[in-house]
């Protein structure tokens, strides 16, 4: 058995490989990290890559209002807002500007495309995503399925920027059966409750519950997230609770000396 | 200014008395050599309306009684007028002279103007597009006079009185005039009689009086019909679409009628007016394709640009997808396509120091033409702020690439992420008037409300209303709540404690 110094750098190198297996021959992809080694260290890369598209859903009524859904996607994509233009896709107009402005997203840039059905709001995203100058294109859609995501990820390698697909019935009734998905992450989003600063009354900054539920070349993981106060484009969150799973994540060994 | 004016070259169109351009049943067969009027009631007496050349032959006259008309020629075939049926004609004429010149406008009840201005050379000469023009109405079926001239007002006199396709050389329209009647220069049939009556029957005779007894005698009127005919005055007509000479034609010889021949022809249109767009430094944000069938019939479709541009190919690609809407009929002889919005646009330098980054018109203007001309230009737009502190007034939307006109988003309003489209009514047990809910039903579920931020009061805009509709129950106060799973809630009670309506709770936004 090798020393743990040398094992490490042996699966460091298979890891390397077979993300390079993965890949194709492309260069490894610019990332948005979240800032938080707890989180960035779970995704390949050190955060989340552009260049790949990313899905996200809610449960239960959330996932007909994808109301959370919405505000944390629009906090994730702050780092890319002076990158380029913005294209949100919806299949329901009730999107409201003054709710993503007091996110400090810039929601007098964003192009909304309100699109009749499922499949048109995809082609719609697709043809965003595969558009030069588009930074981050985010979409509302009931399912994709593996046609459809392996389309969009085609699309994000030809364009510039991101993809983020908020999973949603939006008039409600039966979600359609699921299929595998081309996603590089899956997440779950849902609210938490928030913590106002001491003494102070109302409601404190808006916290999600998010579970990293697949990630492809990385670990999973579930955290609390909470927006950050200042308006800072680069960092939008702050990690509040770690819930890893811990027998996934051991926490690493100190040796007594 | 006139300068510009006195250019123009109109063509002033007349429709010699025809019954209608209508078919009618009687119109057609053996019995047209019937004498045919038309009538119609005028203050409970029954007048012709309209005679035919048969008629006309025969004595018959326009506002003679109708008994009489009967007594004087038996066999006379009569029809009830239907003045709305003959604008409705007219109109549909205006949009088939469109294949002619894109300005055209309609001179009820029987006439047409047609700005040919710098279209003529398409023909080979202005007498050449009205001969053209006029041998198609023939073929139709309509009975139709031309001339053309520098000024509306000569035009209309010289088809109406004049010789038959005359064609005015630029400053011969005076002496073109000179013999024709008064009653060619448009004026009150009153005035027209008095003129005659005192002698001056010929526009030369009235053209040679001193202005100001005419202005004196008949009114200031008269003077300005004199002008608009002798090419001294300037005259607006109401164009059914602004006169613009940013228009292109082809004609086939052969017509075409298969969908690649339709592609082809869209794109060739296109190149021939972005060529010319280019070398005069001009975009346009409009664009208007018309295929002119065979049949006189003329589709139109019509794209438009976020930001204007003069690229062929694009301009063809967002055609291509609306072709298979055309149906070419028995064949379609012209393609026109019209720019609108025109405006110039500089030249771009392209790929010097703007390497790496994607030029607005390269990459994101392409994508919102793509998708408002599939989806729909409501279907794609900007949210803005609006100054209103009504929620659902507060943002209007733009054009997708329109710069920000507006003020900035008001802070220190924290607002929902969705926005519902109606409120939805929920069951709320609020303990204490004024406070915040401790708990709501909504949607079958009763939600805890373990944090709450309020109430905001919003009264409704009075200004708005007509005074006395105003009420306190259109007062909102606004609760921004959050359950116990975190998820958080915009509900307002509308109305207040007290009054004559118990206040009533909604759900209005969420996130």
């Amino acid at each position: 058995m090798p020393s743990p110094p040398l094992r490490q750098a042996r699966l460091a190198s298979l890891r390397a490989e077979i993300s390079a297996l993965e890949e194709g021959a492309r260069p490894a992809a610019e990332v948005i990290a979240f800032g938080d080694a707890r989180i960035d260290g779970r995704l390949p890369g050190g955060g989340l890559a552009l260049g790949h598209w990313h899905e996200f859903a809610g449960e239960g009524l959330e996932l007909e209002t994808g109301a959370a859904g919405a505000a944390f996607i629009a906090r994730l994509a702050l780092p890319l807002a002076g990158r380029g233009e913005l294209v949100w896709v919806l299949r329901r107009d009730d999107l409201h500007a003054p709710g993503l402005a007091g996110l400090g997203f810039p929601a007098d840039r964003l192009i909304q495309v309100c699109a009749r059905d499922d499949d048109e709001a995809l082609a719609v995203l697709e043809d965003a995503l595969r558009t030069p100058g588009v930074a981050a294109a985010f979409g509302e859609v009931e399912a994709v399925d593996l046609t459809a995501g392996r389309r969009l990820q085609l699309a994000c390698e030809q364009g510039t920027g991101a993809g983020f697909v908020l999973r949603r019935r939006p008039f409600g009734g039966r979600s359609r059966t699921e299929a595998g998905s081309a996603a590089a992450t899956r997440w779950t989003i849902g609210p938490a409750p928030s913590e106002p600063a001491a003494g102070e009354p109302g409601l404190g900054p808006p916290r999600w519950r998010v579970s990293l539920e697949r990630c492809r070349g990385g670990r999973t993981g579930a955290w609390i997230l909470e927006a950050s106060e200042q308006d800072d484009a680069a960092h939008p969150f702050r990690l509040v609770a770690d819930l890893a799973d811990r027998h996934l994540a051991p926490p690493p060994l100190r040796l007594a000396g | 200014m006139s300068v510009a004016e006195t250019s123009n070259r109109h063509i002033g169109k007349h429709r010699a008395d025809t019954p209608t351009p209508n078919p009618s049943p009687q119109g057609g067969g053996e019995q047209i050599a019937a004498p045919f009027a038309l009538i119609a009631s005028d203050r409970g007496v029954r007048r012709l309306y309209a005679v035919d050349e048969a008629a006309a032959a025969l004595g018959l006259f326009v506002g003679q009684k109708a008994t009489d008309a009967m007594a004087l020629v038996p066999e006379l075939v009569i029809d009830e007028a239907d003045p709305e049926g003959d604008h409705a004609a007219l109109i549909a004429l205006v949009h088939w002279c469109v294949r002619f010149s894109p300005a055209v406008a309609a001179d009820a009840p029987d006439g047409l103007f047609l700005d040919i201005t710098g279209v003529d050379h398409l023909w080979g000469g202005e007498a050449a597009l009205l001969d053209d023009l006029l041998d198609r109405l023939a073929r139709q079926g309509i009975p139709a006079r031309g001339a053309v001239a520098g000024s509306p007002g000569a035009a209309w006199a010289l088809a109406r009185y004049g010789e038959d396709r005359a064609v005015a050389a630029p400053g011969a329209e005076a002496e073109l005039l000179a013999p024709l009647p008064v009653t060619a220069l448009r004026l009150e049939p009153q005035t027209a009689a008095q003129l005659i009556r005192l002698g001056l029957a010929r526009i030369g005779q009235l053209a040679g009086t001193p202005r100001d007894q005419i202005a004196r005698r008949f009114g200031a009127a008269v003077l300005t019909r004199l002008d608009q005919a002798l090419v001294r005055a300037e005259e607006a007509l109401m164009f059914s679409r602004p006169a613009t000479p940013w228009f292109a034609r082809l004609a086939f010889a052969e017509p075409i009628s298969a969908p690649e021949d339709l592609a082809r022809a869209s794109r060739d249109i296109a190149e021939r007016l972005c060529a010319r767009l280019l070398a005069e430094g001009q975009g346009a944000g409009r664009f208007e394709l018309a295929f002119h069938r065979l049949d006189g019939h003329a589709q139109r479709l019509a794209i438009g640009l976020s930001l204007p541009g003069r690229d062929a190919g694009p301009i063809a690609r967002l055609f291509a997808p609306m072709l298979e809407r055309v149906d070419p009929g028995f064949g379609i002889e012209v393609v026109t396509l019209a720019a609108e919005r025109v405006e110039p646009l500089a030249e771009r330098q392209i790929g010097l120091e703007s390497i790496g980054e994607t030029a607005r018109e390269d990459g994101i203007a392409p994508l919102v033409d793509r998708l408002a001309n599939r989806l729909g230009e409501d279907r794609v737009w900007r949210a803005e702020a609006f100054p209103s502190h009504i929620p659902e007034r507060a943002v209007v939307r733009r054009a997708a690439l329109t710069a920000r006109a507006g003020p900035a988003w008001e802070k220190g309003r924290p607002r929902p992420v969705r926005l519902l489209g109606r409120p939805e009514p929920i069951e709320a047990t609020a303990p204490i008037p004024d406070d915040p809910p401790v708990q709501f039903r909504w949607r079958g579920q009763v939600r805890r409300v373990r944090r709450s931020e309020g109430p905001e009061r919003l009264a409704e805009e009075w200004w708005r209303r007509p005074p006395g509709e105003t009420a306190p129950s259109h007062v909102r106060d606004y609760y921004r709540v959050e359950d116990d799973t975190g998820a958080r809630y915009w509900l307002f009670r509308a109305g207040l404690y007290g009054g004559p309506d118990p206040p009533r709770w909604w759900l209005h936004g969420l996130g």
